[in-house]
């Protein structure tokens, strides 16, 4: 039995890389079966009043027998239609719940439309389980068009995110396929021309903090700065220890408390410290109870204390100069 | 031949001994155009991580972090102005007069006369100040005191703990006063405060401090006051007074000039730990020494002295302290007995913060709960 299972599971693998694969080699006329039914529905508008694919005569020679023996013109969303997407659907790995929930999660779509899209996440690279818990998560992502679905996947890819890499992003944060491309090229444009990442390191933060491209690349770019200048981190170590999913609120108070305290140094030029930083995870990934009991070694009401004051003096602050100047950094008062 | 003159008289113009006047005294011709790239603060940051995480071990982060926020004010009432209406003011704001609180926890404590009683004079405070601070934990500021009804300033702005020296002089009504270092002028004030002087000196080095300290007086004491209390500004040097004044005062308060650590740490101007300053504060204990001296000098035989500074360091507190009084011991044959604190420090245990091992005197710590201080003070009875 649980051979079977693994058999079924390693087929389910090996179906989304397929169709990665054929994506990739092959023009678009070599697509298997399921993906021309949609190329040629979608030229017609979704909507299927008879059976277009007849008259393309190259589609012909390619449709599953199903198809041409039913040849009776089928009203949009017909009983066949729906067949036709629920067979492709298990192709795709789907098990029989998931292809009931992916069609009933969104109530008023077309199977059509659920198949364009499911596919296209497919093609992206991410498992069947996943397509299904991202899209029960936030069922308004069936009703996007397909066209823009297309472009937006293409673009992913472009960004490095396919392969896998997109169901956490997904998972956090579906908007990456809702939202304008201008504000997703913005932040990436932030992250590789300002604050000078990598191509590789661009992708790898985006794959491990979604929620950067839900803030303001300017408060981005001045995170990151904070991090470099302020804080002595190199570009490896932000992206390592995800610096950039943290509030930057967070990251203030607790680097600047332990500043103060003096368990904190900015290294200089060449990178040392006259005490030894405490790692970063153990300042920002820990609970604020341990943060306090072992990295700060302080109490928590002066620590609270001290967040009233901090939060004051930057509200007193006479514009913020962004601390983008290392010798200014060096020079002004901690 | 022309060349090897010019230079020898050059040499010997360089090694003539000109009129040694510290550097800062010197007229500045040219003025810098961009911020030092370390600044005298930061020096005063280093100078302070080397010498106090020694002397104060694990207690050194948390006065640290303290020292570089923003620090909590307490407001001394004007005696002189509507005293009860401001405080009822200000009782308002939620703050509270720690002076009563430290009264009352006095006359609770049964204990004083349990032990070997104490002399009252080693823990009275001085009378009639009133002090309003916010509680612990609470960071709420103080508005800028207003001018009152009564043609005065209504309260002064100022470190709480600053207070404590002069309470802990504990003033008696009719005694003359000598404030030996006393710009800018907040513990003058209080002294005036208590209405206990029959005579005040108020004496400071600087003549442009002295200029602040009248106008404090100025704005807080009304003429006649002035006048009854005999008030009276002078700007010599603090330690000529053994021979000018010897044997006069009642009470005395050396609160002499140090390297003012929390000031050091946020301000760079006319900063102590400039490196143009690096002798003048190096000579810093062997002055107060000298100051202590002169005020123990001047005071009468069974009078007493407190001295205080607003620094942390040991060689400005407790060296000096017993330095002073071995050079009166060795040079003048006067004995000099140390007053017992710790009395006194209980009372106000609940307001401030203060550290467990002095040996002698007393040293209130900044800490972010009580972000008062730094303040050491030590309290002398002039035996002989």
């Amino acid at each position: 039995m649980a051979a079977l299972g693994r058999q079924v599971s390693a087929w389910y693998h090996l179906i989304p890389l397929t169709w990665a694969r054929m994506s990739r080699q092959t023009p678009q006329k070599k697509m298997t079966a399921s993906s021309l039914c949609k190329l040629t529905t979608a030229s017609t508008g979704g909507g299927l009043e008879e059976v277009p694919c007849v008259q393309d005569p190259a589609c012909r020679t390619h449709l599953p027998q199903c198809l041409l023996e039913k040849q009776s013109a089928p009203v949009d969303g017909g009983p066949w239609e729906r067949e036709e997407v629920i067979t492709s659907l298990l192709d795709m790995g789907f098990s029989d719940v998931h292809v009931n929930e992916l069609l009933t999660v969104q109530p008023g779509t077309h199977p059509q439309q659920v198949l364009d899209i499911v596919s296209e996440l497919i093609l992206l690279g991410v498992n069947p389980e996943p397509v299904c818990v991202a899209l029960k998560k936030s069922p308004q992502l069936l009703k996007l068009p397909v066209m823009h679905m297309k472009k937006r996947s293409s673009y992913l890819r472009k960004l490095g995110l396919g392969e896998g890499k997109l169901r956490r992003v997904l998972h956090c944060c579906p908007e990456i396929l809702t939202m304008r491309q201008r504000d997703i090229a913005n932040t990436v444009r932030v992250l590789r021309d300002k604050c000078l990442f990598t191509v590789q390191q661009v992708t790898e933060i985006l794959h491990r903090c979604p929620y950067v491209l839900r803030e303001d690349p300017g408060e981005l770019e001045y995170k990151f700065q904070y991090a470099y200048f302020r804080m002595g981190v190199k570009h490896a170590d932000v992206v390592r220890t995800d610096f950039l999913q943290y509030s930057i609120t967070k990251t203030r108070q607790r680097h600047t408390f332990l500043e103060r305290l003096g368990r904190y140094q900015t290294p200089d030029k060449k990178g040392q410290t006259q005490v030894p930083n405490p790692l970063l995870r153990d300042i920002l990934r820990v609970s604020e109870a341990e943060f306090l009991a072992r990295t700060a070694r302080s109490s928590a009401e002066e620590f609270e204390v001290f967040k009233k004051l901090l939060a004051r003096e930057e509200e007193e602050e006479p514009e913020n100069p962004m601390p983008g100047d290392k010798s200014t950094i060096n020079a002004s008062k901690i | 031949m022309a060349a090897l003159v010019v230079r020898s008289v050059r040499d010997l113009l360089k090694r003539a001994d000109f009129a040694k006047v510290p550097r800062r005294h010197r007229h500045k011709k040219k003025w810098a155009a961009t911020e030092p790239k370390f600044p005298a603060t930061r020096l005063a940051l280093q100078n302070f991580d080397m010498t106090y995480s020694m002397q104060f071990g694990e207690l050194w982060p948390s006065i640290r972090v303290s020292l570089l926020s923003e620090q909590k004010y307490g407001a001394l009432v004007n005696n002189f102005g509507a005293w009860d209406h401001v405080s009822a003011e200000l009782e308002q704001l939620n703050a509270r007069d720690f002076v009563n609180k430290a009264h009352a926890r006095g006359e609770q404590e049964p204990e004083s006369s349990q032990t070997a009683a104490p002399s009252p004079a080693s823990w009275a405070c001085s009378p009639n100040l009133r002090c309003f601070t916010f509680t612990r934990g609470d960071v709420s500021r103080f508005p800028p005191a207003r001018l009152g009804s009564l043609g005065v300033m209504d309260y002064y702005l100022m470190d709480a703990a600053s207070l404590l020296p002069v309470l802990a002089l504990g003033l008696q009504p009719g005694d003359t006063v000598l404030d030996l270092c006393a710009a800018p002028g907040g513990k003058t004030l209080a002294l005036l405060q208590t209405g206990c002087c029959r005579n005040l000196a108020a004496n400071d080095l600087s003549t442009s401090r002295t200029g602040r300290l009248q106008k404090i007086l100025y704005s807080y004491v009304p003429q006649d006051i002035r006048d009854r209390s005999r008030v009276r500004v002078t700007s010599w040097d603090g330690r000529k007074w053994g021979e000018l004044e010897g044997d006069t005062y009642d009470r005395v308060l050396v609160d002499v000039p140090c390297t003012t650590d929390r000031h050091s740490l946020h301000e760079e101007e006319n900063n102590i730990f400039q490196r143009s300053r690096k002798k003048e504060r190096q000579i810093l204990p062997m002055l107060q020494v000298q100051l202590l001296a002169a005020g123990l000098l001047a005071t009468k035989p069974g009078g007493y002295v407190v001295y205080s500074t607003c620094s942390l360091s040991h060689l400005q507190n407790e060296y000096v302290v017993q330095g002073a009084i071995e050079l009166l011991a060795n040079q003048y044959s006067i004995e000099v007995r140390v007053e017992d604190l710790s009395h006194f420090r209980k009372l106000f245990m609940d307001t401030f913060s203060f550290f467990p091992s002095c040996q002698v005197g007393e040293l209130v710590i900044p800490n972010l709960m009580a972000n008062f201080g730094p303040m050491y003070f030590c309290k002398m009875c002039r035996l002989t």
